[in-house]
């Protein structure tokens, strides 16, 4: 997809230091139009504008159909290059770290040859970073790990641990990185093949639901265990297991009111603060406030509120929706049933 | 710093988390806002010119803060330099809230602090590291001790923001 040109000020290109350089025109918006519309599903019409109506968020606009200039060059794309950086250079935690000769990747020739570069690499999350050195205050080079497979490879020269990051995308060759032995060969292609944020994400999922599978039944069996009353009784620890299963991180035996999540996150006090912390996520994935699968929510008035909660939204929803489809049968003059 | 462009370009093509066309302000001073349709895959956010395939820019998402501005507004900022602001006018505030919400999950370490929560919370309740059958416990992404130290300065903040 040809840029536009930019009002009078003719052909605007961006200032970028990005990998190699784009040949003037050279190759075409063939491949590159034709991969942007196939993921799509639209219809390819090579160097010919989309049409406004067939954007991929449906969004008709009065622009009119314009031809592309020629003169007209991809522009850089931007990035937050500096925060990048920054997070490349914090203490955030490094999924691996490691020397590795490099031939391919962002700003090299096409063709690996050579012994390759040496540089020191550090892979946090799905992003791969390079270094001169160790003590390197600025990345070389960073490579996202997103659309993508990692597998073992043969080197230009006889280095007998390579293995090379494949991309999906069309027209990018694959980044060739060769480890010192095979034990750090093995485990880059590891740490690599599970970088990617979907990959995480699934874990993330599988875990979440196992922890509402045993919170739930962990809840169950201490209503079941406990008689229904007008007022909340105190959890009662079960003793069977290691203190460990006391999981109402915040309610030491002898407190008896049920805390809402908000306050339990305000009050780490004769709590590990690490604790406290990793509360955060649960709270901000469940929603605020109590949940069924809270261990708090063993009294049984409160898991009964709890549904009543959700009762009033859904009953808002259907509410707004019947509301929405009388304004429609009223345009339409037709009796609503 | 180079970084590999081409394949950047493909991932904002890949299906978003959220998209929409939000009016958008960059940080410097000065700067106008726009129109933008604005997309979030994984943990970066891709803006476009409406009517184009290929993304003006992007954002990567780590280590970044989200905080309501005027109400149906919010703005994108990074830990070290928080006051260098990224707006977005959304054209209401259930959408603004639906963005702020999304785009604090949207990243990577937001996601292993949750792995690591998870995982902790499940090994003290059954005893056992669910990890485990798939072989994968001993992964440096999935250790407690690897959470980063202001990680949980950043965690702090977000906790704060929740009760604004």
């Amino acid at each position: 997809m040809r840029r536009r040109l930019r009002g009078s000020r003719g052909l605007v290109r961006r200032g970028r230091e990005g990998p190699g350089g784009h040949p003037a025109g050279g190759r075409g918006l063939g491949a590159r139009a034709t991969f942007a519309f196939a993921e799509r599903g639209v219809r390819p019409t090579a160097g010919r504008r989309r049409s406004p109506g067939n954007h991929w968020l449906r969004h008709q606009t009065n622009r009119p159909h314009r031809a592309p200039s020629p003169a007209v060059l991809p522009g850089a794309m931007k990035l937050n290059k500096r925060s990048v950086a920054h997070y490349a250079l914090s203490d955030s935690p490094a999924d691996h770290t490691g020397f590795l000769r490099t031939w391919g990747g962002p700003g090299t020739p096409p063709t690996p040859s050579g012994t390759g570069r040496r540089c020191w690499f550090v892979l946090k999350g799905n992003l791969l970073f390079s270094f001169e050195s160790r003590e390197g205050r600025a990345p070389l080079s960073l490579v996202v790990l997103e659309g993508c497979t990692v597998e073992l490879a043969e080197a230009p020269v006889p280095e007998e641990f390579a293995f090379a990051i494949r991309f999906d995308a069309p027209g990018v060759r694959p980044h060739l990185l060769a480890a010192d032995g095979q034990v750090a060969q093995e485990a880059w292609v590891k740490a690599l093949s599970r970088a990617s944020f979907g990959y995480m994400r699934l874990v993330v999922r599988e875990l979440e639901s196992q922890l509402q599978d045993a919170r739930r039944s962990l809840a169950l069996h201490r209503c079941v265990s406990q008689k229904v009353g007008a007022s909340c009784r105190k959890p009662q620890v079960p003793d069977r297991r290691s203190p460990g299963l006391e999981n109402g991180h915040f309610l030491p035996r002898d407190c008896s009111p049920v805390r809402t999540i908000e306050e339990r996150g305000c009050r780490p006090v004769g709590r590990d603060l690490s604790e406290w912390e990793l509360q955060g996520p649960t709270s901000l994935l469940l929603g605020r406030g109590q949940s069924p699968v809270s261990p708090e929510t063993s009294c049984f008035s409160t898991l009964h509120d709890w549904y009543g909660q959700e009762i009033v939204q859904l009953r808002r929803g259907w509410q707004q929706r019947a509301q929405r489809n009388q304004a429609g049968c009223k345009q339409q003059n037709e009796p609503c049933s | 710093m180079r970084y590999n462009e081409k394949e950047l370009r493909a991932l904002s093509q890949q299906p978003a988390e959220m998209a929409a066309e939000l009016s958008m302000r960059g940080p410097k001073k000065g700067s106008v806002a726009k129109r933008r349709l604005v997309k979030l895959v994984v943990n970066f956010l891709f803006y476009f010119r409406a009517d184009e395939a290929e993304p003006l820019g992007a954002l990567l998402l780590e280590r970044c803060r989200v905080a309501q501005e005027e109400p149906g507004g919010f703005s994108i900022s990074f830990i070290e330099d928080p006051e260098r602001k990224y707006h977005f006018e959304c054209s209401s505030q259930e959408q603004c809230q639906e963005w702020m919400e999304a785009l604090r999950r949207a990243s990577y370490e937001y996601m292993r602090r949750s792995l690591i929560f998870y995982r902790n919370e499940i090994r003290k309740m059954t005893g056992k590291d669910p990890l485990e059958q798939y072989g994968i416990s001993e992964e440096a992404r999935f250790q407690l001790s690897n959470l980063p130290q202001d990680g949980r300065a950043a965690l702090v903040c977000a906790r704060l923001d929740e009760l604004d």
